[in-house]
């Protein structure tokens, strides 16, 4: 590769051409870096004379240099730690990946979330020292204190609820003889893939004060679903299929000959139960407690739809940033939902890294079907029947709603809605350009860090894995917050741009395709890469040729997955979108709160739609069905 | 293909590799004439793999050089070393064709095409592999994959092939008949090859040069025969084969030879003891033991197990003083079965070729 790049002196021995080879390497990256890092800004100055000449404004113009020097210093350590390894300094291809990877990791991941702390932390706009101000402040404002216990009941109530009925529903679908399957694990997992403010909004529709159901049905007026009992409620439709995710997983790999071993041994099939099975899918119970509680407390859009007033951090975060734009308390409020979501994610990671019980052996027999008396099999399938039908329920609201005049008052089927839609073309392009590129950009890195953790033996590369995989745990809202702090200001100025969003959610959703990516890099055997290098291949023709086209099927899932994500997200799309990038969620946001309910039902029907064709598109290239996709 | 190929001697210098706190290969020298088979032969774990992945350049010493020929290849990656390799999984590229594996490495290195098409055909009939071109290597049975395997290394004309356990995935018979052929196209081409196996067998029947392995160093070097004949430790006879090892006493020795009792017999041995003044130990190869009817002169005995494989009668034996033997007698005679616990004599030979300390 070295005599590739550059035409070097014949009679050098390869180890010397190599050396001068890796020497220009690292120069030019450094050169490159002073380009990008530091930038040379017309700065606008403005001097008040008024006091001497009256009514006089000089404005002049000088040039400066801006550059971020802890920022810099952050990316020179994530470009040297690399060339500690000698093996990464013979391979420059090899070595440029690795820098990549972490200087990526280090500006978009890591620099972020370390400035809402840094800002946090401070006293006021651009002062300097550390302060705990911010949080004196906010914890004596009495609806940051309720927003604080707001945000960890919903998060509690709504982790233990669905987790218990997430688990009944995996059990049901995966080791019962209940009727109907297939088809039920379809439609309990649809939450999954609808922006989750949908949910909100269609149960608006349903149980509103001008709701289907509540006022059309049964009349009922004194009813009010806005409140934290409605904010559970939703947070329930979205995060019982992802506790069910989970456990199905756990259920359908259980050996039915370790249960059988027990009874053998003499135990009772309770007893089996307690001591065997139950243990045996502990360590997923808690996984879906803590991912749900994620998720929960993380939630932007469902509260600020249907909270009525009640006060969560993600909802008060956004306030103090962008109705108030006071940067610090928006920062230190951020901080008060990253920590327990961090904690709840390193507990969650640390009980996975533990042994996992489920066992890979070949010959074990699996998903063995328990015939169970009917009085428990009955209402577990009648639990899982109702939530598939108050799913069908949701969305069949969304489209009938969008096809008719005035939901709750009119409802004469009409095409009218469709003309704010056409309004929002350039949103809905925005949305697209976007996810598109982050669904590219997120895959390709997914599938360059997998390739890097599986495949290559460098130190920190736990380091790596760990950084990557965090994101899975950052609310949307503190993202967004990150992201402003680090990069509004010189010499970015990213804010509002195509760039940062793309980035952001790139980053954001990597986790989920970093995981896609490292299990199907484990399936190849790799052999097949040092096959191909030994046969004279270089790196970058061994990824293109070999790494590439065997991983692809893994790659579009994650852009598929990625992009879906992207096409979703309101809670960092908020703080990171301008007028120039404004993206069809916070479009279709505003006009749920300002419009017709028939008129927001259009754009969520629109969405889904999208959602369900890049679903079945996903479906076609990994030969996979809709629930599988998401067993991630 | 069968035009001369630019092959080039190895030289291995001190190579040390370790992965944690494990020393997977500790200070192994080793130098490959041109045109010669070197076995790396030894147990699970012993090094002789990460060996191989060093010369092809997958593993990066901790120290130590290595040379193909002048060139110090130390510090290069993989495609820029004039190896190629044959993998234990045979590694065919399942996403392409038989054609388009054998041709990877030539495409890698930008040949013309008629080039290209002109050696990947000589390959193919160098393997008898014509016919085949179209197909997916998963098409393909375990025997065909191995030939693609190798057509594909040679393809490209290395000065030096590497073998790891290239026969391990096939079953007996083609075994034996798939490592006639490497051989055969080895010879035929003259390169120089270093070939890793942990089956003493198929070491002895392919290589010019057996080096055995042991805790990440070789313990000893030498021809099939040297090595059969004189192992250098206790280790290398059990490894290769030589099971009968039993403690001698000393009783003289000089520069020419030495004379040790064994079971109160005397046994000359053509060589000096290494160690003197160490307990030694002679291996009595099963071949040149025989077992005869109780009462002659020899080591009073009692058969323990007796198996018949066809050409030979294997019997294992428990001399007088409990140490158990195996007897190979091959050809046997009438009288020379017998039957389980049944008492018999034991006849050493009057001279082994070497003695273990």
């Amino acid at each position: 590769m070295s005599g590739d790049l550059l035409v070097l002196p014949q009679r050098w021995s390869a180890t010397q051409r190599q050396r001068m080879a890796l020497g220009a390497l690292v120069a030019l990256e450094l050169a490159l870096l002073a380009l990008v890092g530091t930038q040379l800004i017309r700065v606008q100055v403005v001097e008040d004379r008024r006091d001497l000449v009256g009514e006089v404004e000089t404005i002049h113009f000088r040039n400066e240099i801006v550059g971020d020097p802890p920022l810099l210093g952050l990316i020179l350590v994530g470009v040297g730690l690399p060339l500690i390894s000698r093996r990464l300094r013979r391979e420059p291809v090899l070595l440029v990946a690795t820098q990549a990877a972490v200087v990526g990791l280090i500006v978009f991941v890591l620099w972020p979330l370390a400035q809402v702390f840094v800002e946090g932390f401070k006293a006021g706009q651009g002062a300097a020292g550390f302060s705990l101000i911010q949080f004196e402040k906010l914890l004596e404002a009495p609806m940051v204190a309720r927003a604080v216990r707001g945000t960890l009941v919903i998060g509690v109530t709504s982790a233990l609820l669905s987790t218990v009925i997430g688990t009944l529903v995996a059990y049901t679908l995966t080791l019962t003889d209940a009727p109907w399957k297939r088809w039920l694990s379809i439609l309990t997992t649809l939450p999954l893939v609808s922006p989750p403010f949908a949910v909100s909004f269609a149960i608006i529709l349903l149980f509103g004060r001008r709701g289907l159901i509540t006022y059309d049905l049964f009349h009922i007026t004194q009813y009010d679903i806005y409140g934290p009992h409605g904010i559970v409620f939703v947070q329930l439709i979205s995060d019982i299929p992802l506790a069910a995710l989970i456990l199905s997983a756990v259920f359908a790999s259980i050996s039915r000959d370790l249960e059988e071993a027990a009874e053998d041994l003499g135990g009772h099939p309770f007893y089996v139960l307690r001591t065997v099975t139950f243990p045996l899918v502990t360590p997923a119970i808690l996984t879906a407690v803590l991912l749900t509680f994620i998720n929960a407390i993380a939630d932007f859009g469902n509260p600020m739809l249907i909270g009525g007033g009640y006060q969560v951090l993600a909802t008060q975060a956004f306030i103090q940033m962008i109705e108030l734009f006071d940067l610090q308390s928006g920062a230190a409020l951020a901080m008060l939902l990253l920590v327990p979501a961090l904690a709840a994610f390193i507990l969650q990671h640390w009980i996975t890294n533990r042994r996992s019980y489920i066992t890979v052996t070949g010959g074990a027999r699996t998903g063995h079907i328990r015939r169970l008396p009917g009085w428990i099999k009955w209402p577990l399938f009648g639990l899982c029947l109702f939530l598939a039908g108050f799913n069908v329920l949701l969305y069949g609201s969304i489209f009938v709603g969008a096809a008719v005049k005035a939901w709750g008052f009119d409802y004469t089927p009409t095409l009218q809605n469709t003309y704010g839609l056409l309004n929002s073309l350039p949103m809905l392009r925005n949305s697209l350009i976007v996810s598109v590129g982050s669904g590219l950009l997120g895959g390709l890195i997914g599938i360059l860090l997998a390739w890097l953790v599986t495949r290559q033996r460098f130190p920190g590369r736990g380091t790596l894995d760990f950084s990557a995989t965090l994101m899975y745990a950052i609310p949307g809202t503190v993202i967004g917050i990150g992201y402003i702090i680090a990069f509004n200001a010189a010499p970015y100025f990213w804010t509002g741009t195509f760039f940062i969003i793309i980035v952001a959610y790139a980053f954001r959703r990597l986790p989920v395709g970093l995981r896609t990516a490292v299990a199907a890099q484990k399936q190849i055997d790799p052999s097949l890469e040092e096959a191909s290098l030994d046969l004279g291949a270089s790196r970058l023709r061994t990824f293109t040729h070999i790494t590439f086209p065997l991983l692809s099927r893994a790659f579009f899932a994650g852009v598929i997955y990625i992009f879906i994500r992207s096409m979703t997200d309101l809670s960092a799309a908020v703080f990171l979108n301008a007028g120039r990038t404004q993206l069809f969620t916070v479009r279709m946001f505003r006009v749920m709160i300002t419009s017709t309910p028939s008129e927001a039902a259009a754009f969520a029907a629109l969405l889904i739609v999208i959602i369900l064709i890049a679903l079945g598109v996903l479906s076609k290239v990994t030969g996979k069905s809709f629930v599988d996709l998401f067993r991630v | 293909m069968p035009e001369a190929f630019a092959t080039a001697a190895i030289s291995l210098q001190n190579l040390t590799k370790r992965f944690g706190a494990v020393t997977a290969v500790d200070d192994v020298s080793l130098k490959v004439e041109s045109g010669t088979l070197v076995c790396l032969l030894g147990p699970s774990g012993c090094g002789k793999t990460t060996t191989l992945r060093m010369v092809g350049g997958f593993e990066e010493p901790a120290a130590g050089r290595i040379f193909i020929g002048d060139e110090d290849v130390t510090s290069l990656p993989p495609y820029a070393r004039p190896t190629a390799m044959v993998f234990q999984s045979y590694a065919l590229f399942p996403h392409m064709t038989v054609y388009d594996n054998i041709a990877y490495g030539l495409r890698a290195r930008r040949a013309a095409k008629d080039e290209i098409a002109r050696r990947v055909q000589d390959a193919l009939g160098l393997m008898e592999l014509h016919g085949h071109e179209k197909k997916s290597p998963p098409q393909l049975s375990g025997g065909q994959q191995q030939r693609v395997a190798l057509a594909r290394a040679l393809v490209i004309r290395p000065k030096v092939l590497l073998f790891d356990e290239p026969l391990s995935n096939l079953d007996a018979q083609l075994r034996v008949r798939m490592r006639g052929e490497i051989r055969a196209v080895q010879k035929r081409l003259g390169i120089t090859s270093v070939y890793v196996t942990h089956d003493q067998e198929e070491a002895f029947s392919i290589a010019d040069q057996v080096a055995v392995m042991n805790a990440g160093q070789i313990a000893q070097i030498g021809a099939p025969r040297e090595l059969y004949r004189q192992p250098a430790d206790r280790f290398v006879a059990e490894f290769v084969g030589l099971s009968n090892i039993v403690a001698a006493e000393l009783v003289e020795h000089n520069a020419r030879g030495a004379t040790v009792r064994v079971f109160g017999q005397t046994i000359r041995s053509r060589r000096p003891p290494r160690n003197p003044d160490h307990q030694v130990a002679v291996v009595l190869r099963p071949e040149a033991l025989r077992v005869e009817k109780a009462g002659g002169a020899g080591v009073p005995a009692r058969v323990l197990t007796q198996a018949f494989v066809g050409p030979l009668v294997r019997y294992t034996v428990t001399a007088h003083d409990g140490t158990v033997l195996t007897v190979d007698l091959h050809n046997p005679g009438p009288d020379e079965f017998f039957a389980e616990d049944t008492p018999i004599t034991l006849r050493l030979p009057d001279e082994v070729p070497a003695l273990l300390s």
